[in-house]
């Protein structure tokens, strides 16, 4: 570590996932820095901060909260371009669950592409860099990826697969698997999971109508007297999860689980849970689950925190990133 | 009928838009504009805008079942996809501008926060004289207390008078049978000579009124800041300027902002209009002997606006000034506020930019009132009336609030009744827009009377 890197890592929590931030904390054995976020009673956010970031190397943890997505989102960027204000070295963003990263191409005419707005704002606030976990959209990453991105700034997308991976071997016998991937898009996820086991692989095609409506569905490949395990990247409102779990139980499959990054589980997505045949939903925790773990016994939940500290602590002594792709610290 | 321009309209302030659409004779654009039920903003503009001017109409206001801060993502949103959309230029329209008043922490001079929360248990019983907290987060504070014995008694004795014991932090209703007297309390002190155990159960009981955040009550009070550190609010004013134009806003049209330097933030062109001849109209056709009246400004940041008023109608001025210096405890908070000028035996016409928790507003009043006004006005641009804004009117001296409808007042109106005038602003943004548009000087409409 040189002279000139930041000397210490601030780490601020926003209001819509303290406990992770905690975690993470406790991980890096640091505190949480001191600060508070308030919404005045005209609604406008107010964020105080409690000690001083001058000169060190910032990380912002804010994940998305269900419903609250915007709330969160501006909080994000107040804090931001407060820590800039305030002289920090350097601005991580740790977007865990990064916001609007499903609207990431103009899919109808005039419709916007939120997603490039959303790393636009936050280059504009003034972050220098941001960590987030599987990315919905390759779009959004940088061009230090060696793509041409919505980034400007250096992002570093993890992947939850390494946790994954952990807890397909740990759980199952990869022998006995076949890991589906619930449509196109997600087949490149899939296939990297059944590679690393070595298992079979199928792939759902589905046909997509309206947003938040799922159509039709195709199994392509054999699930018979298999687990099945689906990969994703998001449960939303589990429509295409469900009904893929039903589909793969009608081809024969032994059980059918799923396992998806970002748990947001929206609308009714609790009481679609529990009225399918999906044995267990295993998600990680970048976002904030509430109560859903109590109220639908289903759900597992992968702890995430570790990959994310790890990132963090790499990041801030200027350590590789590349081995958590491939690794996930115990 | 105007040619090539577009009018698209936000949730936050449907009724304008409309009535600014008609102003014009053409119908709004359409547009899908809601939210996934992820809480993400979905918008899809169904006309086209290409080559077009586009005027985007949504209000800093939090309201039709959205706060404050998903209004402003739409904006940008909305923006961004008539950008995407290859429309000619995107004007956004904020009647009232998010984010443009700028809270700061009001110090004592040993660095302890000024902070009075009143222990008033319902919202509904404001009488004019209870003492609202002074708008900031959480009653943190300092922690450099080495000569803050000052604080210490404060809060003994504010932790005395509200009755010792265990008290569950988020009960409103503590005990707090002597209704008369407002003792402040302070939250989350510092562990300064032991005070911290015997204030920490009762002070927590403190009702924000300056707050919607009462579901983290335990992570407010238990906010302090590091030793030696004083602590600062970040101000969001420049943020959301340069996220407009990073959306890619290419001139802004607002009104009355609380802060002129905030037209400053911006790189593209911003026209700030008044609602200074709508108001001051006002005061000619309903205000009885205006000409003896007197028009005073509750602080002295609205000096100028309140003086430029009375200059143009030959009305004497009045300016309240308002002392943020630590008063005894005993003392009402309305001490240290002081009237220059006269009002006794005359009709007093308060003039601000923007009543959000009427705090300032009916203090004033109330002084005013003292000092021996006989009927009282306030006229105001914009009115948020957040938290107790409307039951703290309802109680106060004021007999009459005059505000525009540069936010939906409908709800105000309600429960304000005639207590409350709305003034129509659309023709004047109307106007605006048309002369934008055509390229005309607006000025003309800042001169209007």
């Amino acid at each position: 570590m040189s002279a000139e890197m930041a000397n210490e890592i601030k780490l601020i929590s926003g209001r819509s996932h303290p406990d992770l931030s905690d975690k993470i904390a406790k991980r890096l054995g640091i505190e949480v820095a001191r600060t508070i976020s308030l919404n005045y009673s005209n609604q406008e956010t107010s964020f105080t901060v409690g000690e001083s970031v001058r000169d060190e190397d910032v990380f912002v943890m804010q994940s998305t909260a269900t419903g609250d997505v915007n709330e969160g989102l501006m909080e994000l960027l107040i804090i931001i371009s407060a820590c800039r204000t305030a002289s920090a070295r350097r601005i991580t963003a740790v977007i865990p669950n990064f916001p609007y990263a499903r609207q990431d191409k103009k899919d109808k005419s005039r419709a916007p592409i939120s997603a490039r707005l959303v790393a636009n704002m936050l280059q504009t606030a003034g972050a220098n860099h941001i960590v987030t976990v599987d990315l919905h959209a390759s779009q959004v990453r940088s061009h230090l990826r060696g793509r041409d991105g919505f980034f400007n700034i250096p992002v570093d997308n993890l992947y939850a697969e390494p946790s994954f991976l952990r807890y397909i071997r740990e759980n199952f016998d990869p022998e006995d698997c076949v890991i589906v991937s619930p449509d196109a898009g997600g087949a490149k996820r899939a296939t990297s999971i059944a590679d690393h086991l070595n298992t079979a692989f199928a792939l759902i095609h589905k046909e997509r109508p309206r947003p938040n409506v799922v159509g039709r569905m195709v199994l392509v490949g054999s699930v018979a007297d298999k687990v099945a395990i689906l990969v994703d990247d998001m449960a939303d409102t589990c429509g295409t999860l469900v009904k893929a779990a039903a589909v793969l139980k009608e081809n024969g499959a032994k059980s059918v689980l799923a396992l998806v990054t970002h748990g947001i589980l929206s609308g009714k997505a609790i009481e679609t849970l529990n009225g399918s045949v999906l044995s267990a939903l295993v998600v990680t925790n970048t976002v904030p689950l509430g109560d859903k773990v109590e109220r639908c016994p289903k759900i597992r939940v992968i702890d995430i925190s570790p990959t994310i500290a790890e990132a963090i602590r790499r990041t801030h002594n200027g350590e590789s990133v590349s081995y958590l792709f491939t690794h996930a610290p115990v | 009928m105007v040619r090539n321009i577009v009018i698209l309209g936000g949730n936050s302030h449907p009724k304008l838009v409309e009535s600014v659409c008609s102003s014009l004779g053409l119908p709004a654009c359409n547009r899908i504009l809601g939210r996934f039920e992820c809480g993400e903003s979905r918008c899809e503009i169904k006309d086209s805008v290409r080559g077009k001017d586009v005027y985007i109409i949504q209000t800093g206001f939090g309201g039709n079942g959205a706060k404050l801060n998903d209004h402003f993502m739409d904006l940008c949103i909305m923006i961004s996809a008539c950008k995407t959309g290859s429309a000619r230029r995107v004007t956004a329209v904020l009647p009232l501008f998010p984010y443009s008043r700028q809270p700061d922490l009001p110090y004592t001079k040993s660095g302890a926060p000024l902070y009075k929360a009143d222990t008033q248990s319902s919202k509904k019983d404001y009488t004019f004289d209870s003492v609202p907290p002074t708008p900031g987060p959480g009653l943190p504070k300092s922690a450099s207390l080495a000569n803050g014995a000052d604080i210490t008694n404060r809060l003994l004795k504010a932790s005395l008078t509200n009755g010792n014991g265990p008290a569950s932090p988020l009960s409103n209703g503590n005990g707090k049978s002597n209704g008369e007297a407002y003792f402040p309390t302070t939250n989350g002190t510092t562990g300064a000579n032991g005070t911290r155990e015997n204030t920490s159960p009762t002070t927590q009981v403190a009702h924000f009124t300056t707050h919607d955040d009462y579901v983290n009550l335990s992570v407010v009070s238990a906010f302090q800041a590091r030793p030696g550190y004083k602590q600062w609010v970040a101000q969001a004013g420049t943020l959301v300027a340069n996220l407009l134009t990073c959306a890619g806003a290419d001139h802004v049209i607002t009104m009355d902002l609380h802060d002129p330097q905030v037209q400053g933030f911006f790189d593209v062109p911003v026209d700030n209009l008044y609602g200074r001849p709508l108001l001051q109209r006002y005061i000619q056709q309903n205000i009885p002997n205006y000409k003896d009246a007197v028009i005073i400004s509750p602080d002295a940041g609205g000096a100028k606006r309140a003086t430029a008023i009375a200059d143009s109608m030959g009305v004497d001025f009045a300016l309240i000034h308002k002392e943020r210096r630590p008063t005894r405890i005993t003392e009402r908070q309305n001490a240290s506020m002081i009237l220059v000028g006269d009002v006794s035996d005359r009709v007093c016409i308060l003039l601000d930019d923007i009543v959000d928790t009427a705090n300032t507003i009916t203090r004033a009043a109330k002084l005013l009132k003292k000092e021996g006004a006989t009927k009282i006005y306030a006229l105001l641009t914009h009115g948020v009336f957040s938290g107790d804004a409307v039951s703290r009117i309802n109680a106060s001296a004021l007999d009459k609030v005059v505000v525009t409808n540069s936010v939906p007042q409908a709800e105000h109106k309600a429960q304000l009744g005639s207590k409350l005038d709305v003034l129509d602003i659309s023709p004047i943004f109307a106007e605006a827009i048309r002369r934008v548009h055509h390229g005309e000087s607006i000025s003309v409409l800042f001169n209007q009377d």
